[in-house]
């Protein structure tokens, strides 16, 4: 079972979507507990993709067509975990910021989270204050994630982090920002939690904070 | 335009921000301008003219093919920003967007058209510089995830083989023909120049290793496209003008420089004094100062702006490349730093250098 473990954890590094899916019903069948197929073969085969991405060995297709294999392998393994008592690290409410139509490197945040084991509720592009505070009521989350690419968008990033504050809601999340022009100072002065400046890091960063 | 008239300007020691989108919002009522084309053209002339260039380079807006596209497929402007085809409507899209029965242009790629028009028209000595998104960044502008599957053509994947694959091909082939027409069009109006706005075809969207293992899905997605809006430029005697301010590869640059454009424009992420060695001498290269970063003194203080202005014009004077020094991409208007942005474009304008 061990090796069938390490060979999930290979094809979610290798983008292999049909192969992934193929061996989480194998293991699944074979009686594997779900908790095992989750942490051994899908977090630490994505583990390994976000280490080579931040490394420089990877790139965002490879990481992309590796984050589709593990959402296959989930598919399957989603219903088996329901009763498995497995509590994520956080729960991260996401989005790229008002004015902003600009998702990739969101989604490689969402992506690489949900493959530390975050639960992720992505809202998409063009989110407004308000979108960003329902949801991380209704989700109980304990961390947002907020991004912008342009510097003509950026500007909106504060006005997601004063909307926590007048709504009584900003000691209850964790706010960290990114996109490409934004830097760590940028971030402090605007009173974020935590900064960014790649996905892989973003990961790390939300970590930190939990 | 001869080739060597470029390379004279560079050698003139000319320098130029794509500035279009600064001065236009200077004016309280930039959002009824862009819809106007005799104003916007007014706008076009004024940059040029206050930035000392005779190149007037149109507005940088990278929705307008997306926009008047599918507006002409019948969906509402309120959905286009976020519009993304889930599968392939049907080839008789093509025959909607171009050709006979095509729909007319929205109002603001008409107004950018009529821009062009009006400053070829007013013979002010300016040449007018037609701008549009090339075929793969407006490719990845209707998909929701392009970049998995044009990864799967680029391992082998066939159209035939998975749909996701093919409506990369379909949607690159629609892009192509909305762009083909709209720099037609442009020509027509009097463009001498067509600046192909490429941001998108880079190290984020292709994954280098997989280039570097030898697929050639860069030259299907980016390149064949490109070249045909090439062949278009050629034929009519127009020249091109070529820009991506994404991160690349050198193996990039040199695919880009084979087009032939007579000015290369590439990102900030670029030594462009390395990248001499990959373009021809008859290519001036233009850029790249880190104008995206300007809305920032922390970032890019006043004084780092003029140590890069030497660097760049020192280096490139040492590597013997024609060059126009400029900004990465086009200068955008960022509220409440406006007044910064303009410092440092005018420091970069006016500094003086040490003599090479």
């Amino acid at each position: 079972m061990e090796a069938d473990l390490q060979r999930l954890a290979q094809a979610v590094i290798d983008g292999k979507r049909k192969d992934a899916a193929e061996l989480t019903t194998k293991l699944l069948d074979a009686g594997c507990n779900p908790k095992d197929v989750l942490e051994k073969g899908l977090i630490a085969g994505m583990g390994v993709v976000g280490a080579r991405f931040k490394a420089g060995e990877f790139f965002v297709p490879e990481v992309l067509v590796a984050a589709r294999s593990m959402k296959a392998a989930m598919g399957i393994l989603k219903p088996k975990l329901a009763g498995a008592d497995i509590q994520p690290p956080g729960t991260i409410v996401l989005g790229t910021v008002r004015g902003d139509l600009h998702d990739i490197g969101k989604n490689l945040v969402a992506m690489m989270a949900e493959g530390a084991g975050f639960k992720v509720v992505d809202l998409g592009v063009d989110v407004t204050p308000e979108k960003f505070i329902e949801a991380a009521k209704e989700h109980n989350a304990n961390l947002v994630g907020l991004s912008a690419l342009l510097t003509t968008t950026m500007i909106n990033i504060p006005d997601v982090i004063k909307a926590f504050e007048k709504d009584g809601q900003r000691e209850k999340v964790k706010i960290i920002v990114g996109g490409a022009p934004l830097t760590q100072e940028w971030a402090d002065k605007i009173g974020a939690d935590g900064y960014a400046p790649d996905a892989a890091s973003a990961v790390d960063v939300c970590k930190s904070l939990v | 335009m001869e080739r060597q008239f470029y390379i004279d300007l560079a050698n003139k020691g000319l320098r130029m921000p794509i500035g279009t989108d600064l001065v236009l919002h200077e004016k309280p009522d930039a959002a009824a301008i862009i819809l106007d084309g005799e104003r916007l053209g007014g706008i076009i002339e004024e940059a040029a003219v206050r930035y000392r260039t005779p190149l007037a380079v149109g507005l940088m807006d990278l929705m307008l093919e997306k926009s008047a596209m599918l507006e002409m497929l019948g969906i509402t402007a309120g959905d286009i920003p976020t519009y993304h085809f889930h599968e392939w409507p049907g080839d008789h899209l093509f025959k909607k967007v171009s050709g006979p029965g095509a729909g007319p242009f929205n109002r603001q790629l008409q107004a950018h058209i009529d821009a062009v028009a009006f400053v070829s028209r007013r013979a002010s000595g300016l040449i007018p510089i037609g701008m549009t998104i090339g075929p793969f960044s407006l490719m990845t502008k209707l998909l929701a995830d392009p970049i998995t599957p044009v990864f799967m053509a680029g391992a082998g994947t066939t159209a035939e083989e998975d749909p996701e694959v093919a409506l990369v091909e379909k949607t690159l082939e629609l892009s192509t023909l909305i762009i083909l027409r709209s720099v037609t069009e442009q020509i027509k109006a009097g463009a001498k120049i067509i600046l192909i706005a490429e941001p998108a075809a880079n190290r984020v969207y292709f994954s280098p290793k997989q280039l570097e293992e030898g697929a050639d899905v860069y030259e299907r997605c980016v390149m064949r496209p490109n070249r045909r809006i090439r062949e278009l430029l050629e034929k009519r005697g127009v020249d091109l003008f070529f820009h991506c301010c994404g991160d690349l590869t050198d193996s990039m640059v040199r695919d880009f420089a084979s087009l032939e454009p007579v000015i290369l424009s590439l990102g900030s992420s670029r030594k462009l004094w390395e990248d001499a060695s990959l373009v021809s001498p008859r290519i001036v290269l233009y850029g790249n100062l880190p104008t995206k970063k300007f809305y920032s003194d922390a970032d890019a203080p006043l004084e780092a702006v003029k140590r890069s202005t030497w660097e760049i014009i020192g280096k490139m004077h040492a590597a013997g490349h024609p060059h126009i020094l400029g900004s990465e991409c086009d200068v955008l208007s960022v509220p409440g730093a406006e007044s910064t942005i303009r410092e440092k474009v005018d420091m970069f304008m006016n500094c003086t250098c040490p003599t090479f």
